[in-house]
């Protein structure tokens, strides 16, 4: 099985990182040619292509973009590159391998929705690609391809870096636009959505770095050449960060519809030493977990997951072989929760650390039988309540791995060991 | 205007109405938190949850604008265990101290639980420990475990004062509120964070541990601190007032009243009144009942009350006021009335929120009489005439706020350089400012509380008020006052006996008197043994 290179082409070469370099491999020569088409033709384009948002929601780019008002009202594009999702680090390739790749697609889709103003909010945990994205943002001005009448076209376009301080709630599109307006990340209440009301109250798109990088191909190809990768409902290809027990991790570009197998087993060079392989987190950490059988089954696309009752989310596979326990996993992840929400709202601000605490005293040997029960009552109760999804993001891998893996939670509550482990906790991890 | 159902109920709403004001206009029961009608919509504590038909899932009412045909009801299973849940969420982590928490009997929390909750805590794992007794300011303690973290506060330093000192500080269910580290809680409106909390988390250093709330009766009023008029309900038994707090009224005050006003409850306490009259007309003070002591002007008196000179005050209500015009006017033939005016400088200061510079309730009242009694006099006149001793009998209206007279002291001294003197006073006098030569009375009266009547304030608005308890049962009203002071005879209403005025003027016929009029009035029965 051969890897689709359709954004990740020349990802490779250390200059692809430079403009000099970005322009010897066609760069910007697609901005030229967009700049040209009326601002209406790209977002039927981009409509057409089915791009959908690669941040994890999966909601499609050109519908989003038809929600800001018809008027001359000033509007925002923002890039979400907080990528706090753990398991996920391909925006991470995008910002370090090809700046002006995302640059490039913020001005086009800039120019097509009318924005004179753009920000890339990068985490700030990136500190090594915020470098080198402001540097190729300072290439970019020096040549006329940012500020003002972009390349004598007479149309502006100003786009800035604005460090996270690195909360995961700010990779959620109204939090980081909180942060943005430097407030405390937190999401706001919708309606009014980001299209209507977002930065300053002002119309705002936030699009991944990843679907903003997107709009290069699909407008220097045309939306018929991108729907020939992926699948019907799922058109192009979608970097996927592989992670976990796996012989070769990394970021892979793969056509959506790929069979989730052939992501772990070709791509990834199967499991490490040989083990078996248990479980796969498919989207993020999130996203529902699906046992080794249901990998089988799936393919790497929005609907084959949705069907499976897990998500594509942002593309971040982590493979777990048996090896691993999972209430183990499953306190780690809770921790995460626990410790990233925003406190906001009653159910996530207190579901999450009950939760975690829950979760712990399985972990540390006080786990009661009814606990089990009690943790899918809370992680139910925590879902569709709040303002955001991370609540839901921390109550689904709850549910899944207590429905998947009940026996081993079981076990641990009898014993006070892991079944897989045979060790407590405490052993585990000092 | 949209017509929606809600709870097979139809109505008609305004246009851009939330279901949850929709909801509370009309009377629905609707649990929330965050929601206060007076601030913007946070939409956090996820309390208000609603089943739109049509809608899968339970949405929360406050960020829910009511469209034409819209179903809604808060009382099916489903929006019955979302609520249940939220208040699950809401006390894991949430302190039992109720029985030494200051909002017990008014909270939230327990009123909530009581209504939608009642069902046995899962939570068995380690409560999260947060700051206690935390001084916000000068009058606000912050109790961070007991918070639920509605916003309200925030929100209310953000949009009402706009003076920003409170934020949520940390994240997660480690979350407090808190000030910033130079910027304490103490704007002059901070005591209204108490007010909104809908827990035991911000209290007020006055008022907290003072009493149990169940043990309050509450009364409405007019506050009398500044010509605004805000409308306010005194909290109040038979020991006295323990705090007051705002009434809504959309062209007064809104939901909100300054700190100022709040204080005022310490003037009508028996503490600070004037309880026995006093009479001087040699050197010593002699005490007496408030009664006797207006027949005994009138004793004294009778001829020479004749073109007395009144002072009066804006802190008299218009009853009052009328009174004593027409007293003067007619039998005592007088029209040396004079305005005291405090501070009239600052008079046109105003907060842009509610405190006003005018600290009388009643300057327009006062004006209005002037003019329709068509008396014009000035102040510095009566001064005058006082400092060349022209004054044989002057009567004052002491006024009943005397935070608001800073000079009042020096006033009163200077007053009693007429021959005779007379304070009506609600206020405790001090006897240093009546020492001075001449005859001299202090009959006690009763409060703005204690009586009926109506202010004009500042505005133009005519406000009235009725009485709300009786903590100085013996004083008189001006009518009262006045009456005897003329010659009159008075009757007061007594519940067990016929009308009498030995009460007011005999001590042998007080003590039971006064206790049984004391117990009609607070309607009090403390019933022992039930708690």
């Amino acid at each position: 099985m051969k890897e689709v290179q359709l954004l990740t082409e020349h990802y490779s070469k250390p200059e692809y990182r430079t403009l000099k370099g970005y322009q010897q491999w066609g760069g910007y020569e697609t901005l030229k040619k967009a700049l040209k088409m009326p601002p209406q033709q790209i977002i039927d384009e981009v409509k057409n292509s089915g791009l959908r948002g690669r941040g994890g929601a999966g909601f499609p780019t050109g519908m989003k973009w038809g929600f800001l008002p018809k008027n001359g009202e000033p509007r925002f594009l923002l890039c979400n590159g907080d990528e706090g999702e753990p398991g996920t680090f391909k925006d991470r390739i995008i910002f370090e391998q090809a700046p002006h790749q995302l640059i490039e697609g913020m001005i086009i889709s800039g120019f097509a929705i009318g924005s004179k103003k753009g920000y890339i909010y990068i985490r700030g945990e990136y500190k090594k690609p915020a470098a080198i994205i402001e540097a190729a943002l300072g290439e970019a001005y020096e040549v006329g391809l940012l500020g003002k009448n972009i390349l004598g076209t007479g149309i502006d376009f100003d786009l800035d870096v604005y460090w996270g301080a690195g909360a995961y709630i700010c990779g959620e599109e109204t939090g980081m636009i909180s942060s943005l307006e430097g407030d405390k990340g937190q999401p706001k209440l919708k309606p009014p959505f980001p299209a209507v009301q977002g930065y300053l109250k002002k119309p705002t798109i936030v699009n991944n770095v990843e679907t903003l990088a997107a709009v290069v191909p699909i407008i220097r190809d045309g939306a018929t050449a991108y729907r020939q990768f992926g699948t019907e409902k799922s058109p192009g290809t979608k970097l996927f960060s592989l992670s976990g027990n796996v012989n070769k991790p990394g970021n892979y570009e793969v056509s959506l519809g790929t069979p989730l197998k052939d992501l772990i087993y070709d791509f990834g060079g199967g499991i490490k030493g040989d083990r078996q392989l248990k479980a796969v987190i498919p989207g993020g950490s999130s996203a529902p977990v699906l046992t080794a059988d249901e990998v089988l089954k799936a393919n790497l696309d929005y609907e084959s997951l949705a069907g499976l009752g897990t998500m594509l989310g942002s593309g971040a596979v982590i493979v777990i072989d048996d090896s691993q326990c999972m209430v183990d996993l499953l306190g780690v992840l809770t921790h995460f929760y626990s410790h990233e929400s925003c406190g906001q709202c009653t159910p996530c601000r207190e579901g999450t650390g009950w939760l975690n605490k829950i979760v712990h005293s399985i972990l540390e040997g006080r786990g009661r039988l009814q606990d089990i029960e009690l943790l899918e009552k809370v992680a139910h109760q925590m879902k569709g309540k709040t303002i955001c999804a991370l609540s839901d993001a921390a109550a689904l891998p709850v549910i899944s791995f207590i429905t998947k893996f009940r026996d081993e939670f079981e076990f641990y509550v009898r014993e006070g060991r892991s079944k897989v482990k045979g060790i407590s906790h405490a052993k585990m991890h000092h | 205007m949209p017509k929606c159902t809600i709870n097979g109920k139809e109505i008609e709403v305004k246009e851009g109405t939330s279901i949850i004001q929709a909801m509370t206009e009309n009377g629905q029961r609707i649990a929330h938190y965050c929601w206060h009608p007076g601030l913007s919509v946070a939409g956090v504590c996820r309390l208000c949850m609603v089943e739109i038909e049509g809608n899968p899932r339970v949405q929360i009412a406050c960020n829910t604008m009511v469209t034409e045909g819209m179903k809604i009801n808060n009382t099916s299973e489903k929006v019955k265990e979302a609520v249940k849940w939220g208040l699950d969420f809401h006390l894991i982590n949430h302190p039992l101290d109720c029985p030494i928490c200051d909002q017990a009997g008014e909270c939230g929390l327990q009123d909530q639980y009581m209504e939608y909750g009642i069902y046995d805590s899962e939570m068995a794992e380690r409560k999260v420990k947060k700051h206690k007794v935390v001084s916000l300011g000068d009058r606000i303690v912050l109790d961070s475990e007991r918070c639920i973290l509605c916003s309200r506060c925030v929100r209310f330093t953000d949009e009402v004062t706009g003076t920003k000192e409170l934020g949520i500080f940390n994240r997660g269910d480690r979350s407090e509120i808190g000030t910033f580290e130079d910027r304490p809680l103490n704007n002059k409106y901070s005591i209204n964070t108490v007010d909104i909390c809908p827990v035991g988390a911000l209290t007020s250093k006055d008022f907290r541990f003072k009493q149990r709330v169940w043990y309050l009766k509450d009364g409405d009023t007019i506050c009398t601190g500044c010509s605004t008029g805000c409308n306010t309900k005194v909290y109040f038994n038979r020991e006295g007032i323990f705090r007051i707090k705002p009434r809504f009224n959309k062209e007064v005050n809104g939901y909100w009243m300054c700190d100022e006003g709040r204080d005022l409850y310490k003037v009508f306490n028996r503490e600070n009144r004037q309880i026995k009259a006093l009479k001087k007309l040699g050197h010593s003070f002699e005490e007496m009942l408030p009664g006797a002591a207006a027949k005994d002007i009138f004793k004294n008196l009778s001829t020479s009350l004749q073109g007395a000179s009144l002072v009066v005050t804006g802190q008299l209500s218009n009853e009052d006021l009328q009174k004593a015009f027409s007293f003067f006017t007619g039998a005592l033939n007088s029209k040396q009335i004079y305005h005291w005016k405090n501070n009239p400088e600052s008079w046109s200061d105003f907060d842009g929120l509610l405190l006003r510079g005018d600290k009388n309730p009643n300057t327009k009242g006062v004006e209005k009489c002037f003019e329709e009694f068509q008396i014009q006099t000035r102040f510095e006149d009566l001064e005058a005439a006082l400092e060349q001793s022209q004054i044989s009998t002057l009567v004052v209206m002491v006024p009943e706020n005397i935070f608001a007279y800073p000079d009042l002291s020096a006033k009163l001294k200077h007053f009693g350089k007429a021959k005779n003197l007379i304070l009506l006073s609600s206020s405790l006098v001090s006897l240093e400012d009546v020492r001075g030569g001449a005859h001299c009375w202090v009959v006690p009266m009763k409060t703005t509380i204690e009586k009926s009547g109506s202010f004009i304030n500042h505005n133009g608005l005519t406000q009235f008020f009725k009485k709300v308890t009786t903590l100085v049962s013996e004083a008189l009203t001006v009518d009262q006052a006045l009456t005897l002071m003329g010659g009159g005879e008075v009757t007061v209403e007594m519940p067990h006996s016929s009308s009498e005025t030995r009460f007011l003027v005999d001590y042998n016929h007080r003590s039971d008197q006064v206790k049984a009029e004391a117990y009609k009035k607070n309607e009090f029965s403390f019933k022992r043994g039930t708690l």
